[in-house]
Order: C-alpha cells, then sequence, then structure tokens
C-alpha cells in the first residue's frame, strides 16, 4: 500500500512534528510513504474568502502534484475536504482537469478515514497515556460525515481515556481568514470552547485538523492551561510529541 | 401599482434564465380525493381504538385534558363539573345542530347562562350580540371535526353555527369528540383536506380550519412558558363512546 | 434598524453585543434550549430526515412552476371573495395597505407577528398616518412598546429580561407590575384582548399559502393569528412571494417538520387555515380579505445565487446553532433577518453592498445547513456573496493586497519556501517560551488573545530528507 501525504500550508509550517508522527505511524502500519515536493496549500483561504478563481489555479497545480499517487493522506479535515469536494467544481471548465481533480478527490482521505476505511485498522498500538477529550472538526464532522472513527482509535489506546467534550460538534472559532477579520467573535466562541474543554479534566485537547488546533492550543497556552492540544496522530505516535 | 400582469411577466422573464437548481416534484397527490376520504374512513373505523389511546397520550402530554362518557347524554355532566372547578357561569356553545347536543336545555338554569351561537343568517346586530358574549364566556364548548393521534390535535371547520371565537375566546375550551373523528396521521388530515377542498359546496360552509394542539401558550419572557395568552389557557376533550 | 445603528461598521456592533453581559446570558440560554428542543424533537423522529428532503424537494419543484402557482393562488383567492394585491417593492406594499386604511376608514390595525411586515417597517409607515398598529405577539408587544426590533426570528425578545419587561409594561401602562412571567402574560392578554375585539384591520403575514384550495397558512402559539384574522372586518396577509405552495398534500410535509424545528413542538398550538373572507352563514370572520404578494428582491433570486435561500421557511434553527449569532443577537447584524440566513436574506432585499462585512460574519462551520428544515446549503451562498464583494472590489484594499500575496506563495513552491524563511527571521523578536505573542499589524488580531505556534525551525519538507528512504 502507497500512500503520499499532503502535508498542507499549516502542517507544514507550523506543525511539521505532525506530519513526521504521521509518516512514522503509517510506515509501522506497512504502508510505504512518499512526499510529492513543490507543495503549498489547497487553497481554501481563497476559496472561502471568495476568490474562486485564484483557487482553481492552486487546485489545478495540487491536481498535478499529485496525479501520480495511489492514495494521498491528509492530516487534515478541512483541507481534505476542500479537495474532495469543492476541487472538481472548481476545474469544472476544463474537462480533462475535472476528470484528475474527480480521481484525486476519490483517492484522498483525512487520516483518521484512511486508516479505518482503506487500512482497515482500528487498533492502533501506542504508549499514550492520559486522559484526553477530542474535538469534532467542522469540515470533518459535517463536510465529511466523520465523528466516530477518530474517537475508536482513541479509545482503542489502552493507556488513553477518552472523555466526551461538551459541545464537541461547536466550532472552535477558527473559521481560517474569520479567526482575525472578526478576531474577538472568534475568541469569545473559543472561551466558550475552552470552558467546555477545561471541564473534563482531560490531559489533552485532541483533533484532526491544524486551524482547530492553532485557534484552541492558542488558547489554551495564552490561559496558562495545563491541557495540551494534539494531533490524532501525536497520540496514536506519541514520540513526535514536541 | 403593479398589476398582475406586470408581476407575472417579470416573474417569468427570470424563470426563463434558470433550469433550477436540481429536478425536484412536489408531493404526490392522491389521484382520487373522494376514493381516498372513504379508504381513510374505513381504515380508521378499523384502527379508532389504537388511534384513541395514541391521541389521549399525545393530547395530555401538550397540557389537554381528557375525559371519556359513555353517551353524548353525559356531556352536560363533564361541562358542569369543569364550571364548577373554575368557577365558571357564562358558557358559550355551538349551534345544537352543529353540536349534537343542545346545552342551554341541559344546562340553562343552574347557575350556569349558556349561549348557543346563531345558526340562521346573522345581521349586524345579531355579530354584535354573540361577540358581546364570546368576549363574556368562560367556556366555550364546540365539536370536532377531526381529532389527530399523532399530535394531539383537534381539528375544528369554520361555518354555520360553529363560530371560530367559541374555541379561541373563554379562558377553556371545551371539544366534543367520538370515534368517527379520529385520524392517525398528518397524511391522512392531507388527505381528508384534498378531498375536502375537492367539494367545498358540500362539506365546508365557513372560511377557517384551526389545528388546535393545547392551550394557547408562549416563552417570549426568558423562554419560561406561560399558557392562555390570548387564547384559551385550558383544553378539555371529551370522548363519547357510544357514537 | 436606525440610521445611527448602520452607521457604526458591523465590528463595533458585534463588539458592543460581546461587552453586554445580559445580553450573553439570555443569549446562552436561550439558543441552549432551543437547539436541545429541536434535538430532541428529531431524535424522537425517524421520519423526519427523509421529510426534510422532501420539503426542499417541494420548494424547489415550486420555484420552478412559481409563476403557475401564483396563478392558481390568485384565482383561487377571488373565487372566494378575496383580493390579490402584487407589490414589486415594499414601498409598494406599504401603499397598498395605507391606501386600504384610508379608503376603509381604519384607525386601528392589530398585528400577528409578520417578519414580512417588518421587513418593509410596515408600523412606522401606519403611525406616520395616523394609524395606529397594534403588535399582538407577546414578544413583538414587548419589543414595540420599548421602540426597538426584533432580535431573533421567532422569539423577539429574547434579548429582554422579566425584570426589564416588568419594567417596560409598568411604565408604558401604567402600575406595578412583578418581575414574573405568568403576571405579565396576564397583563398582556388583558391589555391585547381589548385591541382584538376593537381593531378595524387584521394584518397577518403567511407562512404558507396553498395554490389549489386558495388558502392562507398561519402557523402560531399564541392565539393572537386566530383572533386577528376572526375579529376585525378586514384581514390582510402580507406574504413573500415565495412562501406559496402547491397543495394540502404538500402542506402537510411542512407542518411535519416546521415547529420541530422552530421550537421542538410536534405541532404550534395554533396551525390556522384561511380561505378567503367570512362565508355566508358565519357570524364571525372579515368582511374583506387581502392578500399582498410582495417581491422586494426575491423575483431577482429565482435566477441568482441566492435562489436556494428562496425556500427558507422563517424558522429561525440556523440563527440558534450559529457560533456568531449565539455571541453577538440579532441587532448586531443591523438588518431585519438576522443569523445565518439573514445574512442571506439581506443580500437579497438590500444588495450585496450591505453584506460586504457580514458575508464575513460567519466561520462557515455549517452548523446552520444541518439544521435547516429545508436543508439550505447556507455557507456555499456566503461563500458565493464573499466572491460578489470580490468582484465588486467592495473588499478593502489591503486584504486584496494581502490575498494577492498569499495567491503568489500558494502558486509557487519557492516563493512559499522563501515566505517560510522570511516568517522565521521576522518572527524573531516576537517568539516568547516557543510560542508567538505580540505580533504586529493584522498579526496581532490573533496574538491579543491567543498565542501562535511560531514557524517551525525546520519545516516538514526540510524534515523529510531525514526521513526519505532511499
Amino acid at each position: 500500500m502507497k500512500a503520499s501525504i499532503m502535508i498542507t500550508c499549516l502542517g507544514e509550517m507550523f506543525f511539521p512534528e505532525v506530519g513526521v508522527a504521521m509518516v512514522k505511524l503509517l510506515r509501522r502500519l506497512g504502508v510505504t510513504v512518499d512526499f510529492p515536493p513543490g507543495q503549498t496549500c489547497c487553497g481554501m483561504p481563497l476559496f472561502n474568502s471568495g476568490y474562486h478563481h485564484d483557487a482553481a489555479l492552486v487546485a489545478a497545480r495540487t491536481v498535478k502534484l499529485f496525479a501520480q499517487a495511489e492514495h494521498v493522506v491528509v492530516p487534515s479535515g478541512s483541507c481534505a475536504w476542500m479537495v474532495k469536494t469543492e476541487y472538481p467544481g472548481l476545474l469544472k471548465d476544463d474537462p480533462a482537469l475535472r476528470t484528475q481533480a474527480e480521481a484525486l478527490a476519490r483517492k484522498t482521505h483525512e487520516l483518521s478515514q484512511f486508516l479505518v476505511e482503506v487500512l482497515g485498522v482500528t487498533t492502533v498500538a501506542s504508549p499514550f497515556q492520559g486522559r484526553v477529550t477530542y474535538h469534532d472538526s467542522c469540515h470533518l464532522l459535517r463536510g465529511l460525515g466523520e465523528s466516530r472513527h477518530p474517537r475508536t482509535l482513541l479509545q482503542a489506546v489502552p493507556g488513553c481515556e477518552l472523555v466526551e467534550l461538551p459541545g464537541s460538534d461547536e466550532c472552535c472559532g477558527f473559521g481560517g481568514s474569520f479567526s482575525v477579520r472578526l478576531p474577538e467573535v472568534s475568541t469569545a466562541v473559543l472561551d466558550k470552547k475552552l470552558a467546555n474543554v477545561e471541564s473534563t479534566d482531560a490531559k489533552c485537547l485532541v483533533a484532526c485538523d491544524a486551524g482547530c488546533l492553532m485557534q484552541m492550543g492558542g488558547g489554551l497556552t495564552r490561559r496558562g492551561s495545563r491541557v495540551r492540544a494534539l494531533h490524532l496522530a501525536q497520540v496514536l505516535e506519541p514520540g513526535e510529541i514536541a | 401599482m403593479t398589476t398582475r400582469a406586470e408581476f407575472l411577466s417579470g416573474l417569468r422573464r427570470e424563470m426563463a434564465k434558470t433550469r433550477g437548481l436540481f429536478e425536484a416534484r412536489t408531493a404526490e397527490r392522491p389521484p382520487d380525493a373522494d376514493l381516498v376520504f372513504e379508504t381513510v374512513k374505513r381504515q380508521m373505523a378499523e384502527r379508532w381504538p389504537q388511534a384513541l389511546e395514541r391521541f389521549q397520550a399525545e393530547f395530555e402530554r401538550v397540557a389537554g385534558v381528557f375525559h371519556r362518557v359513555a353517551r353524548l347524554e353525559d356531556v352536560p355532566d363533564v361541562v358542569r363539573a369543569i364550571a364548577r372547578e373554575k368557577q365558571a357561569s357564562r358558557v358559550l356553545s355551538w349551534h345544537p345542530d352543529a353540536l349534537g347536543l343542545d346545552l342551554r336545555q341541559s344546562l340553562g338554569g343552574e347557575g350556569l347562562s349558556v349561549t348557543l351561537a346563531p345558526d340562521d343568517d346573522p345581521d349586524g346586530e345579531a355579530r354584535r350580540v354573540h361577540r358581546e358574549a364570546a368576549a363574556e364566556a368562560e367556556i366555550g364548548v364546540t365539536g370536532t371535526d377531526w381529532a389527530l393521534a399523532e399530535t394531539g390535535t383537534l381539528i375544528l371547520v369554520s361555518g354555520r353555527g360553529r363560530p371560530r371565537s367559541t374555541s379561541l375566546l373563554p379562558t377553556t375550551h371545551v371539544a366534543v369528540f367520538d370515534r368517527h373523528q379520529l385520524l392517525e396521521s398528518l397524511e391522512q388530515v392531507g388527505s381528508m383536506l384534498e378531498a375536502l377542498h375537492a367539494d367545498p359546496a358540500r362539506r365546508m360552509s365557513g372560511a377557517v380550519i384551526n389545528f388546535i394542539t393545547g392551550p394557547s401558550r408562549t416563552a417570549d419572557i426568558e423562554l419560561t412558558l406561560t399558557r392562555g395568552v390570548h387564547g384559551p389557557k385550558d383544553v378539555h376533550a371529551i370522548f363519547v363512546e357510544g357514537r | 434598524m436606525s440610521e445611527t445603528q448602520l452607521r457604526t461598521p458591523f465590528p463595533q456592533r458585534a463588539h458592543a453585543a460581546l461587552g453586554d453581559a445580559h445580553l450573553q446570558e439570555a443569549l446562552t440560554i436561550a439558543t441552549t434550549k432551543f437547539i436541545g428542543l429541536r434535538k430532541e424533537s428529531f431524535a424522537g423522529y425517524p421520519a423526519g430526515e427523509a421529510l426534510r428532503d422532501r420539503a426542499r424537494a417541494i420548494k424547489e419543484a415550486t420555484l420552478q412552476r412559481l409563476d403557475q402557482h401564483l396563478e392558481r393562488l390568485a384565482d383561487n383567492i377571488e373565487r372566494l371573495g378575496g383580493h390579490v394585491h402584487w407589490a414589486a417593492t415594499g414601498d409598494e406594499a406599504r401603499d397598498i395597505i395605507l391606501r386600504l386604511c384610508r379608503d376603509r376608514g381604519v384607525r386601528m390595525a392589530v398585528k400577528s407577528k409578520s417578519m414580512a411586515t417588518e421587513e418593509i417597517d410596515l408600523n412606522e409607515a401606519l403611525e406616520a398616518a395616523g394609524v395606529k398598529p397594534v403588535e399582538t405577539d407577546l414578544g413583538e408587544y414587548i419589543i414595540q412598546l420599548a421602540h426597538e426590533k426584533p432580535s431573533h426570528i421567532i422569539a423577539p425578545a429574547i434579548h429582554k429580561t422579566k425584570g426589564q419587561v416588568a419594567d417596560l409594561f409598568s411604565k408604558e401602562l401604567g402600575g406595578r407590575f412583578e418581575a414574573d412571567p405568568e403576571v405579565l402574560t396576564a397583563v398582556a392578554r388583558k391589555e391585547l384582548r381589548q385591541k382584538f375585539l376593537e381593531a378595524d384591520m387584521g394584518i397577518t403575514g403567511a407562512n404558507f399559502a396553498v395554490a389549489e384550495t386558495g388558502t392562507i397558512v398561519l402557523v402560531t402559539n399564541e392565539g393572537n393569528g386566530r383572533m386577528v384574522t376572526s375579529l376585525p372586518r378586514i384581514h390582510v396577509a402580507v406574504m413573500g412571494m415565495e412562501k406559496v405552495i402547491p397543495t394540502m398534500t404538500d402542506l402537510m410535509i411542512f407542518l411535519s417538520i416546521l415547529a420541530r424545528s422552530a421550537t421542538g413542538q410536534k405541532l404550534s398550538s395554533y396551525t390556522t387555515l384561511v380561505r378567503g373572507p367570512r362565508q355566508p352563514g358565519e357570524v364571525e370572520g372579515p368582511e374583506e380579505l387581502h392578500l399582498i404578494l410582495m417581491d422586494n428582491g426575491r423575483m431577482r433570486q429565482v435566477a441568482g445565487t441566492l435562489r436556494e435561500a428562496l425556500y427558507c421557511l422563517r424558522c429561525g434553527a440556523c440563527l440558534n446553532v450559529c457560533p456568531v449569532y449565539r455571541q453577538i443577537g440579532g441587532h448586531a447584524y443591523g438588518y431585519t433577518y438576522p443569523g445565518p440566513i439573514g445574512i442571506l436574506l439581506t443580500a437579497m432585499l438590500e444588495g450585496t453592498g450591505a453584506v460586504k462585512d457580514l458575508a464575513h460574519a460567519s466561520s462557515l462551520c455549517g452548523a446552520c445547513k444541518d439544521v435547516c428544515p429545508v436543508r439550505i446549503d447556507i455557507p456555499r451562498m456566503l461563500v458565493e456573496l464573499r466572491e460578489q464583494v470580490d468582484r465588486e472590489k467592495i473588499a478593502p484594499w489591503g486584504e486584496r493586497m494581502l490575498f494577492g500575496l498569499a495567491r503568489r506563495a500558494m502558486a509557487s513552491s519557492a516563493l512559499f519556501r522563501l515566505g517560510a524563511r522570511l516568517g522565521r527571521l521576522a518572527q524573531r523578536p516576537f517568539v516568547r517560551n516557543g510560542r508567538l505573542q505580540g505580533l504586529p499589524f493584522f498579526f496581532g488580531q490573533w496574538t491579543r488573545t491567543r498565542d501562535l505556534p511560531p514557524v517551525a525551525a525546520r519545516t516538514f519538507s526540510e524534515r523529510w530528507k531525514d526521513l526519505e528512504r532511499p
């Protein structure tokens, strides 16, 4: 089984340790991993702010970068959503590109979905210890309809105690540029989320989206919380907790 | 002022620009409304006991008070008891032809004043008189056209001898029904309404159909539920077995 | 919305709302309650999901034959002795009503809750013409006395405490009333009962109008909808043209999901089907019925980007789950309709320019689409509105510059890498304890309240070299 890593712009620049954890994890599970060079961004920030023409150019570029991939694994629900749901539409005016985009959409998976649905793995051995709580990122939950697999994987780690997060399906307030266009509202929404997080007494807050982790992690450290924000990959492959 | 023709031609111009978002159909209608009407009635002739049970459960869930009597002649007793409980003395009733019983005969004179809805063509004076009585009445007694089990809803059609305000202005509404009015689902109600409108001359003498699901309510102040905002505070349903 | 309020930019209005502690508490309690009620209702209703799909299909199918349905509706209403008016604009709708009032000697009109009449600022126009409009829905009555606009589509006075309502009643009605919802409701009942009986005209909206039978449908809980359509001698219903539906069978599908979506009830206390003015033999009911079919920006969307927004049932479910609405409430949006659907409706009624800020008042979380009974894809249309704003060059130049830079960096891996290296250099003065704080320019919008991770010492691409196998 071969898989290509789509690292995402946030992963590349801010959370490379998540990418490394993912690589090690996948290799441990018998997957041959490669990393097509020249990746930048999936284009979602452009798309969400209405710059669709520009987003289409980025989409075309990405589609070509991954043309040879067998499977594409993404540590981010929103980027996976972008590729799977929006790319074909963005490239609808070029039939060849559109076909490629549809092919890419079919072979692209968010990490937890790849592990469970493609690899058929629900139990990943990990020495991780501690109580965790899980946040449902909006695009993974509603865009890709995924709420079970991350929980299944977390619950299967013997040392991991998963506690349900009240309001786990409520937005963390990131929303991409929303976080800086309406920072006060974004922060108010974040505060609500973090109050829920702290009420669980968890040691770690886990999510499958770099944007959410940036927002929630940034809020947690700013308020001096002892709760750590981690990506799912870092719980399953804890050697990469920075 | 825009005319109908102008409005519609503007609309058609816009409509011509698009085929729409996706292929879509409206709900499938019963091809023969009268046939469905009869079918539903036949079904309910069998299934009314279950429907009644469900009706009672749902009616009580929306704070309705359910009563059961053996015969129509027992209804005035229930009304009397309600009047005593509410310390009420003014009763407003549908006309006997619409209700199936004459409450003025059975209740009048026991310290209860009963006003009957007029049944003839009212003039301005008759309207004024009835409105005053309706505004003063404490208990309003009506029949029921349909009793919907799925939601505990009483469905009342307005018309001659069956004014709208009887179930609206008094603080207590009492509705009388029997097994022939029971329906199970909103879907069945839809079928009945299709049939009703297919032949209005025969079946509807009034302009309004009211679906009544429990008392009047609001939660507009701090989301605290209160009853009897403008409509009745209490709704009673009397099921008559014998009919 | 008052002129002054609209002149303050949206972020400022949002800021004011965030600082209003009481509003924050009211919003949390109310929206949480509505969310729970709706969830519970649909959890116990497995048929609900398929019915939502059907409802959506009916709305789309109706739009595809909208002209025919409107014609049929009008013919049926006229056949029953009612009058149908066609209003291209809100101004026209108002004028029709004012003219009616003048011609029929109307001095007082009782109103049942109608967002369509809010849309056209009817009350102000009536008052200016010497006609007293009396709102009778308890929430609307409260805000009318307070000279405010509704802050939620179905619970207009959600932002007021019972204490505030008690003070308001005491002040406006004379007397001293306890801050008890039961007491206050009884006060309103008594006050408004008189008005119902004395009013010359009753004004309502319409949740639906059934074309096949000429029926106007009102979904209410208080009973004022019934009063207003039975007691005064004239009934006027103002309805957006998109509210027509073909048949009674279609109506049942909407009734089965509307109240559940709005308040978690199976059905509201009253669903009232009005078919023309009073019939011969009826001792009550209006002599005259007028239906005003209103365009006011809707027609243009039949072939526009906001077509799907025409499916809206005005249930308010999207408001209750929206993280933005839950934080800032309805007034901060600044227009008649707040919340997610409100942004789309505002664009529809007032044009794209009106939503250049509001189109971004969303984290695109999708919760609205999740709960919409007719599954309107609100996030998609918000993104399209953003595109329009960009195309019409309404977005501020600083933003367009930044996105221009971002676009170039995304199009070229060399630029992207350069960006990472520059970031690593530029961030040095701001790194504290392994996090970025106190960043300048617009990045400060983030770091004022949150830390940022620094650009990694080695990006993933750089670390891949170590991970790469021969």
